[in-house]
């Protein structure tokens, strides 16, 4: 027995895989997104690369050839099994892939799963249409069908490995939240722009074993005063903005650890705060317990959010949240879509889906009142459990006021 | 020494005896690999295949082949002329993968890392005087 907590079983990953595409009648399974890719090589995809996935046996990487060594470094599979593609004669993706995958076929004709779909996720990886009409160029004998839901449906539910690696990224984020609060109390905040308090914060996560402020949103996403309150916003990049006394502070951190993602944000008021700024700040961590006290298996995210929603009117600052209390998660690469694809928008959330235990997902709250150049954030990877949720950070709920 | 046919018998062992004698193992890196140089559409209309066998660094087979060729770990292939003009220092072999005139067929990582002792032996065959 493996006694790594961070031990994933990626041959059996595979395995899964296989019995699906026998499920599913399909001879070969091209993965080509970064999730797929992360999913089942345990290796950092920067470049495009694809995955070919026989019916028995080793799948095969093909990665940009400068990183084909390092990938295959990193990866459980051995260098046989990550290969390098160039252009040359032979070696374009396209000629390279394609030689793969009729040395599986033998010949014989087929069916290949292809990942064809669409995300807001802009680096998802999905097929170009070139690159579709290219392979089905390539391989004329083999019927190209969208078979990404395999991929989506087996990695929903986290296993242990996975949800160690979100835990100890989750304690990285804290540490990058503890770096900046030590930078930035007793007025040493007046010293730093947005960038800086990213670099502080990523400084701090790096020390604590990150590898990458993984966010495609700029990093660590950091927000002060007008910033912080952007109508319906949730992504701000770090600009070189001051921060300022008298106003709000967002800090938005993105850990990376063996794949898995740390994603925490915790807010600040920089003093003097005021009467009205405190109101704010109540009602945000108020509604930030209550969500984090809901959520359990059978909740949806339409039931969660109507009970949220209800709340927020109750109290009378409705007007300043974003409705939506959630986004999905995995190892990286896998961010946005909660569930399967089974949802009434293709490729979005289904609002109905109903959470199983050892799903995770993205806590994530935005409330934001621009007409007083205030809001905040809250993000926090959580696992769903029975009877609740498990938080992979444990930075302590609140907004500090900062001398 | 007068001009020898390339691809023939000839030309072959003089290569093979060239390569052994002025390729040391350290040279080769100790190598153990195999190689495959198809020529398409040569002089006769034919298709023929130069085998390379290497190991530990020593040549242990050069010969030419016809179909069915022997399993190995690099395939290079391109029309007779391209190669011909690679052995005349005509165009360079990496300018004409990177043209797409040769095309590679194997683990292009570990391509990479013999490149520099493939280098080594074609600048050796291409100092046998032949016709083509």
């Amino acid at each position: 027995m493996n006694t790594d907590p961070y031990f994933i079983d990626f041959p059996g990953r595979i395995q899964a895989i296989q019995e699906k595409m026998a499920a599913s009648g399909l001879d070969v399974y091209l993965g080509s997104r970064l999730r797929t890719l992360s999913w089942t090589t345990d290796a950092f995809c920067p470049w495009r690369s694809f995955i070919v996935i026989p019916s028995d046996g080793l799948p095969t990487v093909f990665t940009f050839v400068i990183d084909a060594a390092r990938v295959a470094d990193d990866s459980w599979l051995d260098t046989d099994h990550v290969l390098g593609f160039a252009p040359m004669g032979g070696q374009d993706q396209i000629t390279a892939v394609s030689d793969k995958i009729k040395d599986h076929l033998k010949g014989k004709k087929g069916v290949l799963g292809v990942e064809a779909g669409m995300s807001n996720y802009l680096p998802e990886g999905n097929l170009t249409n070139f690159e579709f009409q290219a392979f089905q160029a390539a391989l004329p004998d083999l019927k190209l069908i969208n078979a990404l839901d395999i991929v989506d449906n087996l990695s929903l539910i986290k296993d242990a490995g996975t949800i160690n690696r979100f835990r100890k990224a989750g304690e990285i984020t804290d540490a990058g939240h503890v770096a900046v609060f030590n930078a930035i109390r007793n007025g040493g905040f007046k010293k730093y722009t947005e960038t800086e308090i990213a670099g502080i914060a990523g400084m701090g996560m790096r020390t604590a074993g990150s590898v990458w402020e993984w966010s495609f949103t700029g990093g660590n996403e950091i927000a002060s005063g007008y910033r912080t309150g952007l109508m319906g916003g949730a992504c701000t990049p770090p600009t070189t903005r001051r921060l300022q006394a008298g106003e709000p502070l967002m800090v938005d951190l993105h850990a990376t650890f063996k794949l898995g993602l740390g994603d925490h944000t915790h807010n600040y008021l920089l003093a003097p705060a005021t009467p009205r700024q405190r109101w704010h700040v109540r009602n945000f961590v108020d509604l930030v317990s209550l969500v984090l006290q809901t959520y359990k298996a059978g909740v949806s995210p339409s039931s969660l959010a109507d009970e949220m929603l209800d709340f927020c009117e109750e109290r009378g600052f409705a007007e300043y949240m974003v409705p939506g209390f959630e986004h999905g998660i995995g190892m990286l690469g896998d961010e946005w879509r909660i569930g399967p694809n089974n949802g009434p928008f293709a490729y979005w959330t289904n609002p109905d889906h109903r959470y199983e235990p050892d799903e995770m997902l993205i806590c994530a709250l935005q409330y934001a009142c621009p007409e007083e150049q205030i809001g905040f954030r809250y993000e926090n990877a959580i696992l769903i459990t029975k009877t609740g949720c498990e938080t992979m950070s444990n930075y302590a709920l609140g907004v500090e006021e900062i001398e | 020494m007068s001009g020898l046919i390339y691809l023939s018998p000839e030309w072959t062992i003089e290569a093979a005896q060239r390569l052994r004698s002025q390729l040391t193992p350290e040279q080769m890196k100790n190598l153990t690999s195999s190689m495959l140089t198809i020529y398409h559409n040569c002089p006769d209309g034919q298709e023929r295949a130069l085998y390379y066998k290497i190991e530990n660094g020593t040549f242990t087979d050069i010969s030419v082949r016809q179909e069915p060729f022997p399993e190995v770990e690099f395939v290079i292939s391109g029309d007779y002329d391209v190669f011909a003009k690679i052995s005349r220092a005509e165009i360079g072999s990496r300018s004409a993968l990177m043209n797409g005139k040769l095309r590679l067929k194997g683990n292009m990582v570990k391509a990479l890392s013999l490149a520099s002792i493939v280098d080594r032996f074609n600048k050796i065959l291409s100092e046998i005087p032949c016709e083509y």
